[in-house]
């Protein structure tokens, strides 16, 4: 057993963990944040995927002892931390995958959001090739990854002030209906 | 888990009378863990101890200019090679290959080179493979579509590495804590010598640094094929280094990943090259030299012809 | 329109919220990391608990003692599962339960139990197991069956000699697992009286009973909870062995126990869509016509029988005739896996299609209109063809042949399913004085998006936002609903939830009226308003409406209505592939996908549904292939790192259409069907790219680079 220092989603927290423990059991064996997802536990779905110093990493295969004195961001911590940067709202890249429906049973979504996340913090304005390279450490079964390159681009434009891109499916919509707005989240076409 | 803060200590803590199979040394070395946890989630290696080498002073963690070459680190990421502009492109092109951006973010370019094959045979829990230190090599008339083609025997693997082979077409030296080895002669074939390893380290003996010169002139690619995209290793893979004169080939040399025990650096292609212009027919000469030797097992012959597609592929990028 | 005519789905023009696009309402709750499923369940007292799994195909268990596992520390009991055989039948068959504190723990404990298996004959592929000196899997017949026969195949021969062309080729799909994100298992929290129950199920309802008599308890006593859920497709009908343990270590323990599969358990006992081989020979006439098909089916579901609805599937064939069975084998029994057997049979039936289209000269589209009876088809491939780009395509009547470079192909094909309901779901709509609206089912979301349509067909009937209704689905308590599986939801949910939001409005309206001195018939609810019908001047805000209800709120329930739903629909598949002809390499440039489904609920959600169900089928066509090695009887590639995924960077442009032309006024179920016929367009682009045919799946680099190495 050791006690680890850690920063995790701003706060100094200290931990006790058996040598062999990975941030993944820490996060959800000792911190209570169930948000970072076990989907393999081998490093290879990449549900597990937190921020250590703003870097991508699989938590199922860091070992906690290399996280001593480094900070940790996971999806419990994206929201306060734009709070904290002066942002109002949820964390944009959260809120665009919320309104683009980038999610269907919502697993893998913790994880791709924080690949997203780290992808834009790196290159504010990545291309579609580099934001499917971003994310191709995240499997999702449900989606088909559509939607969720359309809220990573909407989450750039967003931010950029753009326009976001017209989906190519949308010339299919023949009658466009309006979307309908659920407390103030509008879909995003 | 042991954390040495001197290359001394970390030496001392391992267990250098090991004999045992690679992964029953009841030390391991760990450093970004990107291959070790997965060795150990899967009991492949039940080591008594693991040094996490993370606090060793002397191991560096950059890739840094040096002279008229690079001295990489071996704790340096391969997110940070793989982003690394200056160092040349076989080296940045083969780390932006490798596995996911998660992994990249705390593999190192020590653990990459050191890793484990991916051969399915060796990492079951159910079987006691050659690698493992049993009798027979399940692949060699087994299910063996990912296995070697070249300098395979008795074990059948393929190096796991993709900056193993761009490092042999960098000419590099491996510097550990107690001599330095050139990288030709760092990775061992299982017919040579102990099946159970892939390189010449001892069992405590750790690398420093990797370190490699770049004359003026030469020019570099990195091909390397996946069955799929996102996250794999390389069915089959090429790097490729060239000094131009001209447009003849001045100097060459051509190593393949993906299809032997260890990186294939293919000499008498190299030969080939030499004083030749890049065209098609000297792609396909190039191809038909190199995978001369070849021979393919059952479900493997596809890597023939999709190595010689490889090797086109990367002259003529550097045409 | 009156009150009193029953419930009936408005004109598509009048809607405000239903065929719109509607955000998950459970969207923030799942982008925030706060949704938590049955794996992020902690309570006092907690263990976790891990099975032990048989590493043979089939074996005797000569000894098995858990004893050694409870001396490791941590571990709290170990326990034989109440069934286990004593001669196993399928690898990965469980044995053996340990919980304990740590999830750690618990797999020390598995690994000091002390087993000696003596391995028996076995036969883990379907050749192994035809052959005639194979052990018998099961008592009750061979291993190789045949279990039905159609038509004549005398005539059919007859008619195949008569035809102008013929083929007779073999096609072969392998065995796909799920792939849940989430694995298998629950958390019970059992007192020896009650049970509270968190499962990452596809039936809240049916999970109640089976927990109920795995604890030897009555339904009324188990409350199933499954707010969220990992993805299912197929697999999570029921608890399984792994519930089933969990229930008998609660009972013994009296303690919570928290059992869910690891992603190799998942793979050896989490359930598979069942391969197989289907020998096709067709003949076809120069004028276009498929005369003659005789098809020999055989499904490999391992110890399950496997699936496949049969061929010619969709086309229809002058003569045909069939022979199907079965081949088993030892390994884990195929489930439900979206659209069960016919990806399977679309791929056998696609390929022939186009295998006789080329040999006839004619275009490959224009040979299955020909062939398909139904005109909804021929809408729909003719604008999946225009979307994809057939009609400037220069391969239209002949394959490519390799060129060296970089080929394009362009295939298609197409898909059926029910999709519709039957009557078991009781909804409840609750409208209550200060204005809070609940709509309740005890149904479940697997991601498909009920929860928020649960909410929005009561917003829509009411004229209120989609934010002012409170779905709520997931819990046992909500009332009957059916499992959700074969796209039966929709159409056995949204009935009974429309049933319960017009009795609701009826409801309220005979409050109201009075209010607003018109007739019950005459209260309309519209922009967040409840006002009279005949005099505009006399209307109500939404909680005025409700503050009228005092101390007496309504609550409505509502049941199936037949008339509000359908089944039977259609879809059809273009995709588009580009083929390295040097590597055997593929990159899919666009795939598009046309789907019918009735009245569309909320189309972000049904895009997102046919979008999944590419990826699936991109995943079943390229990568997936459950791999044992036939001589050892070891799994190969029971993770996700050699069982390959396909990620975003295989991911083609997808476009997803929703098929307007199709005017029912009623739901169906439609996510089955985007997944069928996928992977059959990518072969058949492929062959259409550079003329190499690929019959079994996956279409992996090795065996399109040998094709074109054949070829040359």
């Amino acid at each position: 057993m050791r006690v680890l220092e850690l920063e995790v989603n701003g706060d100094q927290v200290e931990v006790g963990a058996p040598d062999h423990w990975t941030l993944l059991e820490v996060l959800r064996y000792r911190l209570g944040l169930y948000g970072s997802k076990q989907g393999c536990d081998k490093g290879d779905c990449g549900a597990c995927t937190v921020l250590l110093d703003g870097e991508p990493v699989i938590a199922c295969l860091t070992l906690a002892a290399l996280c001593e004195g480094r900070r940790i961001t996971t999806i419990e911590g994206l929201a306060p931390a734009h709070v904290r940067a002066g942002g109002r709202g949820p964390d944009p890249v959260q809120d665009a995958f919320d309104r683009c429906g980038a999610l269907q049973c919502g697993f893998c979504q913790p994880g791709m959001m924080l690949s997203a996340w780290a992808l834009l913090a790196d290159n504010p304005t990545p291309t579609r090739g580099e934001i499917n390279a971003a994310l191709s450490g995240n499997l999702c079964r449900c989606t088909g990854y559509t939607q969720i390159v359309e809220a990573v681009e909407l989450a750039i434009a967003e931010a950029t002030g753009a326009t976001p891109a017209r989906p190519h499916w949308a010339k299919h919509e023949s009658t466009p209906p309006k979307p309908a707005s659920v407390d103030g989240r509008e879909a995003s076409r | 888990m042991l954390l040495p803060a001197t290359l001394e200590e970390a030496v001392t803590a391992l267990d250098k009378e090991s004999t045992e199979p690679a992964n029953e040394q009841k030390t391991r070395i760990l450093a970004g863990g990107q291959d070790l946890l997965p060795e150990l989630k899967d009991h492949l290696a039940e080591p008594e101890t693991v040094v996490n080498v993370k606090g060793v002073a002397e191991l560096g963690t950059d890739v840094r200019r040096s002279g008229d070459g690079f001295e990489i680190g071996a704790l340096a990421t391969i997110a940070a090679l793989a982003r690394n502009a200056d160092v040349p492109a076989v080296l940045s092109e083969a780390a932006a290959s490798i596995a996911s951006p998660q992994v990249r973010t705390l593999a190192t370019v020590a653990g990459n080179l050191c890793q484990r094959p991916r051969c399915w045979y060796y990492r079951s829990e159910h079987t006691v493979c050659l690698k493992k230190g049993g009798d027979e090599c399940f692949a060699y008339a087994g299910l063996n579509k990912y296995n070697a083609i070249l300098g395979g025997g008795p074990s059948y693997i393929v190096h796991p590495s993709d900056l193993a082979p761009a490092l042999v077409a960098l000419d590099a030296e491996v510097v550990t804590d107690r001599r330095t080895i050139a990288i030709g002669d760092f990775f061992t074939l299982p017919s040579e010598s102990d099946p159970t390893r892939e390189n010449v380290l001892g069992p405590d003996e750790i690398i420093r640094e990797v370190a490699f010169t770049v004359a003026p002139g030469w020019r570099s690619v990195y091909v390397k094929f996946k069955e799929r995209e996102s996250f794999d290793f390389a069915l089959s893979a090429v790097a490729l280094a060239l000094r131009l004169d001209g447009d003849e080939i001045a100097e060459a040399r051509l190593v393949l990943g993906g299809v032997a025990p260890t990186p294939w650096r293919c000499r008498s292609t190299e030969e080939l090259l030499r004083g030749r212009k890049i065209d098609d027919a000297l792609a396909h000469e190039a191809g038909e030299d190199a995978l001369g030797g070849a021979e393919p097992l059952e479900f493997n012959g596809y890597k023939i012809p999709l190595t010689k597609a490889l090797i086109a592929k990367a002259l003529r990028k550097l045409s | 329109m009156s009150v009193q005519s029953g419930p009936q789905w408005k004109a598509r023009s009048e809607m405000k919220v239903l065929n719109t696009d509607v955000p998950r309402v459970d969207g923030p709750a799942k982008v925030s990391g706060r949704a938590k499923y049955a794996h992020d369940i902690r309570l006092p007292g907690m263990l976790h608990a891990r099975l032990l799994l048989c590493p043979h195909p089939a074996a005797d268990v000569e000894l098995l003692n858990v004893e050694p596992a409870k001396r490791i520390a941590g571990v709290v009991t170990a326990a034989e599962l109440a069934d286990r055989p004593d001669r196993t039948i399928f690898l990965g068959q469980p044995l053996a339960v340990v919980a304990a504190e740590t999830p750690e723990a618990a797999e020390d404990g598995l690994r000091a139990i002390e087993v000696r298996y003596r391995e028996g004959g076995w036969a883990v592929t379907p050749e192994q197991a035809a052959a005639e000196d194979a052990p018998r899997i099961s008592r009750r017949q061979p291993n190789a069956l045949t279990e039905r026969e159609t038509g004549n195949q005398g005539r059919t021969e007859r008619a195949l000699e008569g035809a102008d062309a013929t083929i007779d080729e073999t096609y072969v799909v392998p065995v796909q697992h799920h792939c849940c994100l989430e694995t298998h298992g629950m958390v019970v929290d059992f007192d020896g009286e009650r049970a509270r129950v968190w499962p990452s199920t596809q039936a809240v309802t049916g999970s109640r009973g089976e927990v109920a008599q795995a604890l030897g308890i009555p339904a009324d006593r188990v409350e199933i909870v499954c707010d969220y859920m990992g993805g299912g497709f197929g697999s999570k009908f029921s608890i399984g062995p792994e519930g089933l343990a969990a229930c008998q270590l609660a009972t013994e323990l009296r303690r919570p126990i928290h059992l869910m599969l690891t992603r190799t358990d998942e793979f050896l006992m989490g359930g598979n869509r069942s391969g197989g081989r289907q020998r096709m020979r067709a003949g076809a006439s120069l004028d276009g016509k498929l005369v003659a098909l005789d098809a020999e089916v055989w499904r490999h579901g391992g110890i399950g029988r496997g699936s496949n609805p049969g061929q010619p599937y969709i086309y229809k064939a002058e003569t045909d005739s069939m022979r199907i069975g079965s081949v088993r084998t030892n390994t884990d029994a195929n489930r439900a896996m979206r659209a069960p057997g016919h990806p399977q049979a679309s791929f056998a039936i696609e390929s022939a299609m186009d295998e006789l289209a080329y040999a006839i000269g004619m275009d490959p589209l224009d040979f299955r209109m020909r062939n398909l009876e139904d005109p909804v088809y021929h809408r729909q491939l003719n604008r999946v063809a225009d979307e994809i780009g057939w009609y400037d395509h220069p391969n239209r009547e002949t394959p490519g042949i390799p060129t060296g470079g970089t080929n394009v192909g362009i295939g298609f094909g197409v898909s059926t399913w029910g999709g519709g309901g039957r009557r078991v779901c009781v909804v409840t709509v609750r409208i209550d004085p200060d204005g809070s609206v609940t709509s309740s089912a005890g149904s479940q979301d697997l991601g498909t998006g009920v929860r928020t349509y649960v909410g929005s067909i009561v917003a829509e009937e009411l004229g209120l936002a989609v934010s002012q209704v409170t779905g709520r689905v997931g819990h046992s308590e909500y009332g009957p609903a059916n499992a959700s599986g074969g796209s039966t939801t929709t159409a056995s949910l949204a009935p009974a939830v429309k049933d319960a939001a017009h009795n609701a409005r009826v409801a309220f309206s005979e409050r109201l009226a009075e209010w607003l001195e018109c007739g019950p018939g005459d209260v309309v609810f519209a922009n967040g308003e409840v006002r009279s019908g005949t005099n505009e001047r006399m209307k109500l805000t939404w909680s005025e409406a409700c503050s009228i209800l005092g101390s007496d709120p309504i609550v409505a329930t509502g049941e199936w209505q037949s008339h509000l739903q359908t089944s039977g629909i259609h879809g059809a598949q273009a995709v588009k592939v580009e083929v390295d002809t040097e590597t055997g390499g593929l990159r899919l440039v666009k795939m598009v996908c046309i789907q019918d489904c009735g009245l569309p609920l909320n189309r972000m959600a049904l895009r997102s549904q046919i979008n999944g169900g590419m990826i699936e089928a991109i995943g079943y066509g390229l990568f997936e292939e459950r791999i044992i090695d036939p001589w050892l009887g070891v799994a190969l590639n029971a993770n996700f790192d050699d069982y390959k995924l396909p990620g975003s960077t295989e991911m083609p442009e997808l476009v997803a259409i929703i098929d307007d032309d199709d005017e029912r006024q009623q739901v169906i179920g439609m996510a089955e069907a985007t997944i069928i016929p996928g992977q059959s367009a990518i072969a058949n682009a492929v062959a259409n790219a550079c003329g190499v045919r690929i019959r079994s799946l996956p279409l992996t680099a090795d065996k399109v680079l040998m094709g074109i190495q054949e070829k040359a």
